[in-house]
């Protein structure tokens, strides 16, 4: 703070990671860790197995898209529960493009399939951008409060994915490898596959613009005080709309992921989801009130609800209790949060 | 061009179906029959509608296709419901998505005067709906058994890890195909273990990543019983991304056009079908007979019986039973 | 002791459906120079402050800065044109720390291609935020606490800070003693002196008319939506500003009415 001259050459020291890290944070590696052990010893030790830790990262990957996109929603004070939805039209999309427009078929596969999946995967963001342009406008110019509006396109995209696809899922082009660990020769070097990887990078982008750049303080203030934000001069509904448009666009692109996942699209691969988006985000230790969160909370948060539903799979144990661990690590979170926010204030 | 005349013979037999059941079809006032499905994004429904609007079409009658777009759920469904039967439709086809939850709402129906008939699951206490049709879920569950025995060459003496992948606890359907492959099992298959059951919520990804786990956990598991569509599409997938097609059996429910496609690549050593289109047909002639000559049909409970299809079976055969979208 | 005419609002009025918020107001504020803007409740001020910081746009009547007529759009607007404001109790953003906050809606990036994506050069702004805040008499003991964690009073002071350090001509601040005790308060009006020797037109929105009284040069008197008296400082006591304000003492219309 006191070096400027440390900032001003950007020299890579001086690269402040503070703010990336919060005590949530390093509650949630706590639990993970902890739940690994009970895992572990549950499953008599067969949860280290490498396989697992890509079960966990392959559902990781999905969610946690949707809930960097949430993060950024929910920090500016709204909510977006569109995601679900988006993630299955845009996978529709996909199938309807590559199957019904290219003529494309299962027979393409591997190598082959990259150039009409990229193109599936264009098409799958412009997709979510589009919802996120819905949305906002939703919002900002017919002002609907974001739950409500959100909620209707919600609606509209699972009855549109009905409707493109007839109800049946769409079977195209796949590469499976892209889900699958990365190997070199016959060498399995670790549990990250290379959608895993894409997707960590595109997590890592969203994050460091939520921290470090004008994006993320602009999303932080709106959701602070949003009539503060407006009288510092900044355009509170031109960056709610980028916002909505950063969360559709995630939701296209883990639309894909659904896709390259299930080898189609399929109007029911989003069910459900925006609720387990918002679960992470809030596990993460991201406020719905607004103007407070870390991105690597969310990562964690999501990361620790495929830990539990593999986990509990793996011990053997009956998986709908999943949703009783889930429901209190949420009061967990926001008890947490509460406590500290109290502990503050003295 | 096929479809077409496939079709057009379904309308032609539909069409003498009705003129021998009303007598005369024409002249007759318009009925207007509801129809209250599980989840509108099920292609087990889609396929269901196809048949419920042929046979309207047919039997003049106007159908109010009505249900949630993706949640299979009684609290969806019965606000629903209700709100159908305020509308006054002379019938009501009820898929109930529990047998308890639906009752009173069923009930209601029948109080006002609406004729009610239960396909493919049913309310707890039938004998005031007209009908109740189902597909032979024990006995579809019982060839499941068979499938996955056949494919893993099933001897007795040996041991054979087997897994089941539902939607959910409740579903009536999921609880019949099981207790019939668990029945199955038992009396002709001692040596195959059920060794875990996990649920998808009607998503195909959560599916996928239950059957993922489960090949780590069970590394000699042997046979993957996914209970309907949306456990099948997911297995498929999951077999596929491990690259263990072929290596571990794999029976499916519910023909899909894209899981009849992976019969052809060996993903699904059989897919169990229904007939949801001709369960439709039954149920819509069942109400017109009731309302417009006060007929009860032959039999209350009609159950339609399930097929296996596999590499086996004859193209005709696959098309036929392929659920049709919209 | 005050300089040339910056800031004018000729004739405004304001009307919210049927309410008339504002009826045929005028004003003059010269550079160096503070102006108290009092009344009772509902007689017009946050109108008033809405109207000449830009946040609200005038049904009609005129505003000039520096003999130019303007029309703002919002209030960047008028910020960029250097009129800032200040407003009551709801200036900051809390979960933002007190640099975050001097830099809002001005931020300083990092060079080269980060700064080209938006990245912000935190440290760099820690700083001159710490600096800018002693500059205007606020001290600090780190400018990268968030909001939420001060005390009223300091909260109020890097508020002020902030519009005063950003300020070019005319600085707006409404209602910037409230809540605050009496040696917090004092700190304020001495700010207020700062911006004046700076050469800043002052606009002061205030209930506690003491405080009016001491730092004032020109006061103000709204009364249902009507300017009802503006006179230099020296021509009220308490008594009479009270009374003023209240209706109790008849007032002469002021010029234009």
């Amino acid at each position: 703070m006191t070096d400027s001259k440390l900032t001003s050459q950007g020299a890579p020291s001086g690269f402040n990671w503070k703010p990336l890290v919060t005590n949530q944070s390093t509650i949630l590696v706590a639990v993970i860790l902890l739940l690994a052990g009970v895992f572990s010893a549950g499953s008599y030790g067969s949860f280290w197995d490498v396989s697992v830790f890509n079960n966990i990262l392959t559902d990781w990957g999905l969610i946690v898209l949707l809930a960097v996109g949430q993060t950024f929603v929910v920090i500016s004070g709204g909510i977006d529960l569109s995601v679900g939805s988006t993630v299955s039209l845009s996978g529709v999309v996909a199938g309807v493009v590559m199957v019904n427009w290219m003529h494309l078929d299962l027979n393409v596969k591997n190598e082959a399939a990259i150039g009409p999946l990229l193109i599936a995967l264009l098409v799958c963001i412009a997709t979510g951008v589009a919802v996120g342009l819905l949305n906002a406008f939703l919002v900002n110019v017919v002002g609907i409060v974001p739950f409500i509006a959100t909620l209707a396109t919600l609606g509209g995209g699972a009855g549109l994915a009905i409707i493109w696809s007839g109800g049946m899922p769409l079977q195209g082009p796949n590469f499976y490898g892209l889900v699958n660990p990365i190997k070199i020769g016959e060498i399995s070097l670790s549990p990250i596959s290379f959608a895993v990887l894409v997707v960590a990078v595109v997590v890592t982008i969203a994050g460091l613009f939520l921290a470090k750049a004008r994006f993320g303080l602009y999303t932080y203030a709106i959701g602070s005080n949003s009539f503060a934000a407006k009288a510092a001069g900044i355009n509170v509904k031109r960056h709610l709309t980028w916002v909505y448009v950063v969360s559709g666009a995630l939701s296209g692109i883990a639309g894909m992921y659904a896709y390259t996942r299930l080898g189609s699209g399929s109007p029911s691969s989003g069910a459900g989801l925006e609720l387990q988006a918002i679960a992470a985000v809030v596990i993460g230790g991201t406020s719905l009130m607004g103007g407070s969160g870390k991105m690597l909370g969310t990562i964690l948060g999501a990361f620790l609800l495929y830990e539990v539903q593999s986990g509990l799979l793996m011990v053997g144990m009956d998986p709908n209790w999943k949703q009783v661990i889930v429901a209190i690590m949420i009061a967990g979170a926001v008890g947490i949060q509460g406590f500290s926010f109290g502990q503050r204030r003295k | 061009m096929k479809r077409t005349l496939r079709s057009l013979a379904v309308l032609g037999t539909v069409a003498a179906l009705a003129l021998t059941a009303s007598g005369c079809a024409q002249g007759e006032k318009q009925l207007t029959i509801a129809f209250v499905m599980g989840a509108e994004s099920d292609p087990f429904f889609q396929a269901m509608k196809v048949g419920a609007t042929e046979e309207a079409a047919a039997q003049n009658v106007k159908l109010v296709w009505q249900g949630d777009p993706s949640h299979y759920d009684v609290a969806t469904q019965v606000p629903i419901v209700d709100s159908v039967i305020s509308t006054k439709p002379d019938g009501l086809v009820l898929i109930p998505t529990d047998p308890a939850g639906l009752q009173a709402s069923s009930d209601k129906a029948v109080e006002a005067g609406i004729v009610v008939a239960n396909v493919d699951t049913h309310t707890e206490d039938t004998s005031k709906a007209v009908i109740f049709i189902t597909g032979d879920n024990g006995d579809g569950g019982a060839k499941a058994a068979d499938a996955i025995a056949n494919a893993i060459g099933y001897t007795d003496g040996e041991t054979y890890q087997v897994v089941v992948g539902l939607t959910s606890a409740t579903a009536t359907t999921n609880v019949g195909r099981l207790d019939g492959f668990k029945a199955q099992v038992a009396a002709s298959y001692p040596g195959i273990e059920i060794v875990d059951v996990a649920y998808s919520q009607s998503n195909p990804q959560t599916a996928a990543s239950n059957v993922s786990n489960w090949l780590t956990k069970f590394p000699n598991l042997k046979g993957i019983f996914a209970i309907d569509g949306t456990n099948a599409s997911g297995a498929a997938a999951a077999l596929q991304a491990k690259n263990l097609v072929g290596k571990i059996a794999l029976v499916g429910y519910d023909a899909y056009p894209a899981n009849v496609e992976l019969i052809k690549a060996g993903v699904f050593t059989a897919l169990i079908a229904q007939d949801p289109a001709e369960e439709a047909r039954q149920a819509i002639r069942a109400i017109v007979a009731k309302i417009r000559n006060n007929e009860d049909p032959a039999s209350h409970d009609v159950v339609i019986p399930n097929v296996t299809l596999d590499a086996n079976t004859s193209a005709a055969d696959l098309t036929k039973y392929t659920y049709v979208a919209n | 002791m005050t300089g040339e005419l910056i800031y004018e609002v000729k004739n405004v009025s304001k009307r919210y459906g049927s309410v008339v918020a504002l009826d045929g107001a005028s004003l003059k504020l010269h550079a160096g120079e503070v102006i108290g803007l009092v009344g009772d409740n509902g007689a017009g001020k946050s109108t008033l402050v809405k109207v000449l910081s830009g946040a609200h746009k005038p049904d009609g009547g005129q505003i000039f800065l520096d003999g130019v007529e303007r029309s703002w759009e919002s209030p960047r607007d008028a910020l960029e044109s250097g009129v800032e404001t200040l407003y009551q109790d709801s200036g900051l953003a809390p979960h933002l720390t007190v640099s975050e906050n001097v830099f809002l809606g001005r931020e300083k990036y990092k060079k080269g291609i980060l700064g080209w994506f938006g990245f912000l050069a935190k440290k760099t702004m820690e700083a001159e935020a710490q600096e800018d805040l002693e500059k205007v008499g606020i001290a600090f003991p780190s400018a990268n606490r968030p909001v939420s964690q001060l005390s009223g009073g300091q909260r109020q002071a890097v508020a002020i800070g902030r519009a005063v350090s950003w300020a070019r001509k005319v600085i707006i601040l409404d209602e910037p003693t409230n809540h605050l005790g009496a040696r917090q308060a004092g700190e304020v009006l001495q700010i207020i002196r700062a911006a004046k020797a700076k050469g800043l037109g002052v606009i002061f929105i205030s209930h506690t008319l003491p405080h009016v009284l001491e730092v004032t040069d020109r006061i103000v008197v709204l009364r249902l939506g009507r300017i009802v008296k503006d006179s230099p400082t020296k021509d009220y006591n308490n008594d009479t500003l009270l009374g003023t304000i209240t209706g109790t003492i008849q007032t002469i219309k002021v010029e234009g009415d």
